[in-house]
């Protein structure tokens, strides 16, 4: 691959390359693409990457960053290189994380009613009752086709054996969905001569099986429903992405004090016409937000009454409140058993080898071994509060030792994967990054997965946190049929 | 439609006609103090009173010159009628109103609000000024091409036609008081001389000099400009057509009765000017009389449909 200067020292070697092998070659599903690279040069490549940089503001691709000087809107960060799937190894994935979600969600409907997991023994009670994504307001109800988490966003990593495992289940408000739409629709202005000859899946089907699951929800799916999606604001990180899938869905964006709940316990939104029924909303506010009745009293994001309409079955919430009990990293390490336990299926996707630290034995090999693992608390999303013990000075590794300590039932380790690279455009050359992945899954009467997802790639040489909010990237994801 | 949505895009709406009024008025401007000579009572004054900023304008205590009279317009973001607080106000609006239209409409807003940030410099000189404000009538033209072909004439539409019509209308009445000072009798000679040419930029201030001459007969006399700005109903800027434009919307509206008292006492005020009969100072009151219309329009628009007048 030395003959063009892009690939110059292109290092592959410290983890499983997506689109290098270990003897510097390209791999087959990659080849057109690695060829059609190999013939363009620095001047050539760094056009490509302007022209997306272009697209991405004037479409306005944006995500917000909180600093000091107030709320940023900031370009969307996108690598031009795509990351490439064989349309096998797919389905499997796709399979699994079917499989999964269903899995999770005879959880869920387990934990609010009958408990059966902990009846037999295989869940320790204390670790519902201590986690503080469980709602004791959820008990007893059971949403339709008996799915909580309708909207799932889970993150897959391939370690240095080429496997995939599942790192993690967002079942609260995952985003980044939108994101994987527009990462396509920059590529095909980007590399159009590529994805018309390659056989690439499209990913635009997503909105419209949203909005499928979603009226799915609703407590009379014949009738039209109204489905609004129910954003905190311009100021949330996510607008972006909350108003373009409810104008992909052609659904209603709305704000808290857009929606009213009256004495019939029904939910309205205030319209030109006066008030108007809704029937099911994707809440893109977190659990304790939704509503000053019951939860955060004074929250301003949230619909008072909402909780009440929602237990008397007037409307449905997706995800259903309370489905953030198995968004617990304590939980994740249980779901291969759940899988056995409610499905009477093997895992297909495995999950990362995980130590819980509310357990003594591992929690004492976990505090020997801190420099080596990565710890994270159980219940922070964005990559926050984690420690990666082999990038971590003694002083970050002391404090751990204390955190953990302190709150055992709060942190979970795993060994330090060497997450796959993929060739990244770093200036004027390539070079490997760690990514990850990001499918998205629905679950309502039926199951969607979308196809590939959203790859998120660490843009610092040698880094493993792929958060756009701490410096990360995403790349188009391409799930290629190589039978013709 | 939510209520908090309708607000949006009528203001969507007005903050783009505004940029595109503004941009006309100010080429417009620079083409005809080009023609006059030195020392004509008519200059770059006149647009801070058209647009209503002059107190404005004198309190940041800069010489009204061109240069800072034009960057006062168009640049200043302390200026909240500027052309470029005008646009950033019409992204916001549109930003958060995207699930109600087509992608296409706010990325041409996006662009549009690129371009003029990232163009300021070229302000500084004539020539770079005009390039700039010729690409935002441009933008506006395109945004206004690609609703009209590409969205329904639905509760939407009919906000963002509401909007643009009632900004429009109270332009052209301001554009017309400009007028009066011109057949003052107290005129100069100068612009007694040059009456003609005047004349031609106010109607060009409009877009209207063609539209003008093709309804026939006459010269380009002061009195005939202005009642062809008020009171013909075919051309898109006379206060007529936009208020038959505004009853339109209005009507397909829901709960629009409120609304029909204060459209027919504008109708009525309307059909009772006469121009013969009517004095530049009487213009003036008739005129400013029309822009309060405009303003309790305003409000019962606000007070029917909008997010923060409605109560449970």
């Amino acid at each position: 691959m030395a003959t063009s200067t892009i690939w110059a020292n292109y290092q592959a070697d410290k983890a499983y390359d997506e689109m290098i092998n270990s003897q510097g070659n390209a791999r087959s599903l990659c080849s057109t693409l690695a060829q059609y690279l190999q013939t363009l040069n620095t001047d050539a490549l760094k056009g490509r990457r302007s022209a997306a940089e272009a697209a991405i503001l004037e479409m306005g691709i944006t995500f917000t960053v909180y600093s000091e000087k107030g709320n940023i809107d900031r370009a969307w960060p996108f690598d031009i290189i795509p990351r490439l799937i064989e349309f096998q190894e797919w389905k499997k994935i796709e399979a699994g994380l079917t499989q999964r979600l269903k899995a999770l969600n005879c959880f869920i409907n387990d934990v609010y009613n009958e408990q059966s997991i902990i009846k037999d023994g295989l869940l320790p009670a204390d670790l519902i009752e201590s986690s503080s994504n469980f709602r004791r307001e959820c008990i007893g109800m059971r949403p339709k086709f008996g799915s909580w988490a309708n909207i799932c966003g889970s993150d897959l990593v391939r370690a240095g054996n080429g496997e995939m495992y599942v790192l993690e289940d967002n079942l609260r408000v995952p985003s980044g969905v939108s994101y994987m739409m527009e990462n396509r629709a920059i590529t095909k202005r980007v590399f159009p001569e590529l994805l018309q000859n390659l056989n690439v899946m499209p990913v635009d089907a997503y909105p419209a099986q949203l909005f499928e699951m979603l009226t799915s929800l609703a407590p009379n799916p014949d009738s039209h429903p109204q489905i609004a999606v129910l954003t905190p604001g311009i100021y949330n990180s996510a607008y972006f992405e909350h108003a373009f899938l409810a104008q992909r869905m052609g659904a209603t964006l709305v704000e808290g004090n857009d929606l009213v709940v009256k004495e019939d316990d029904c939910v309205y939104m205030r319209t030109i016409k006066g008030l108007e029924k809704v029937d099911v909303i994707y809440r893109r506010i977190d659990d304790l937000f939704l509503d000053p009745e019951v939860f955060h009293k004074d929250s301003v994001l949230g619909v008072k009454g909402l909780m009440r309409a929602w237990k008397a079955g007037n409307v449905a919430l997706a995800n259903a409140p309370g489905a953030g009990v198995a968004d617990d990293k304590v939980i994740y390490a249980y779901v291969p058993q759940m899988i056995k336990y409610y499905l009477n299926e093997e895992p297909i996707l495995p999950n990362v080898p995980t130590y819980l630290c509310s357990d003594p034995e591992q929690l004492a090999y976990v505090l020997a071994h801190l420099p080596e693992l990565v710890v994270k608390p159980a219940n922070e999303s964005g990559g926050y509060g984690m420690l990666v013990g082999p990038h971590a000075s003694k002083k970050d590794i002391q404090q751990f030792h204390k955190l953990i300590q302190d709150n055992p039932r709060n942190y979970i380790a795993q060994p330090t994967l060497a997450l796959s690279t993929c060739p990244t455009l770093c200036d004027d050359h390539l070079e490997a990054r760690h990514i990850d992945l990001r499918p998205f899954i629905l679950q309502g009467e039926h199951s969607f997965v979308t196809a590939g997802g959203l790859t998120r790639v660490a843009l610092r040489a040698g880094s493993l946190i792929v958060n756009s909010s701490q410096g990360g990237g995403s790349k188009d994801t391409w799930i290629i049929h190589t039978e013709q | 439609m939510l209520s908090r949505s309708a607000e949006r895009l009528y203001w969507l709406a007005r903050y783009l006609e505004r940029t595109e009024n503004t941009a006309r008025l100010i080429k417009v401007t620079m083409n005809l103090i080009y023609d006059l000579p030195y020392g004509t009572e008519v200059g770059w004054h006149n647009l801070l009173t058209i647009c209503g900023v002059e107190t404005a304008f004198n309190d940041c205590g800069k010489s009204p010159n061109e240069q800072n009279i034009t960057h006062f317009l168009v640049a200043d973001q302390n200026n909240s009628n500027s052309l470029l607080s005008s646009l950033a106000f019409a992204r916001e609006n549109i930003r958060t109103s995207r699930e109600l239209m087509p992608d296409e409409a706010w990325e041409q807003v996006n662009e549009m609000y690129l371009y003029a940030i990232n163009n300021l410099d070229n302000l500084s000189n004539r020539r770079g000024r005009v390039v700039f404000l010729q690409e935002i009538l441009r933008g506006c033209q395109r945004f206004t091409g690609f609703i009209a072909g590409a969205m329904s004439r639905n509760d939407s539409h009919r906000f963002i036609c509401v909007g643009r019509n009632i900004e429009r209308a109270d332009m052209t009445t301001r554009i017309m008081d400009f007028g009066t000072v011109l057949l003052a009798e107290n005129r100069s000679l100068i612009a007694r001389e040059y009456e003609g040419i005047l004349w031609l930029n106010v109607l060009k201030s409009l877009n209207a000099s063609l539209m003008f001459r093709k309804q026939g007969r006459q010269g380009m006399q002061g009195k005939d400009v202005l009642s062809f700005l008020l009171g013909n109903p075919d051309f898109p800027s006379s206060v007529n057509y936009c208020l038959q434009e505004i009853a339109y919307c209005i009507a397909g509206l829901p709960n629009s009765t409120a609304l029909l008292e204060p459209l027919n006492a504008l109708d009525r005020a309307l059909l009772a000017f006469k121009m013969d009969e009517t004095t530049p100072l009487q213009l003036h009151e008739i005129l400013d009389g029309l822009q309060i219309d405009f303003n309790t329009l305003h409000s019962h628009i606000a007070q029917t449909w909008f997010f923060n007048n409605l109560t449970e």
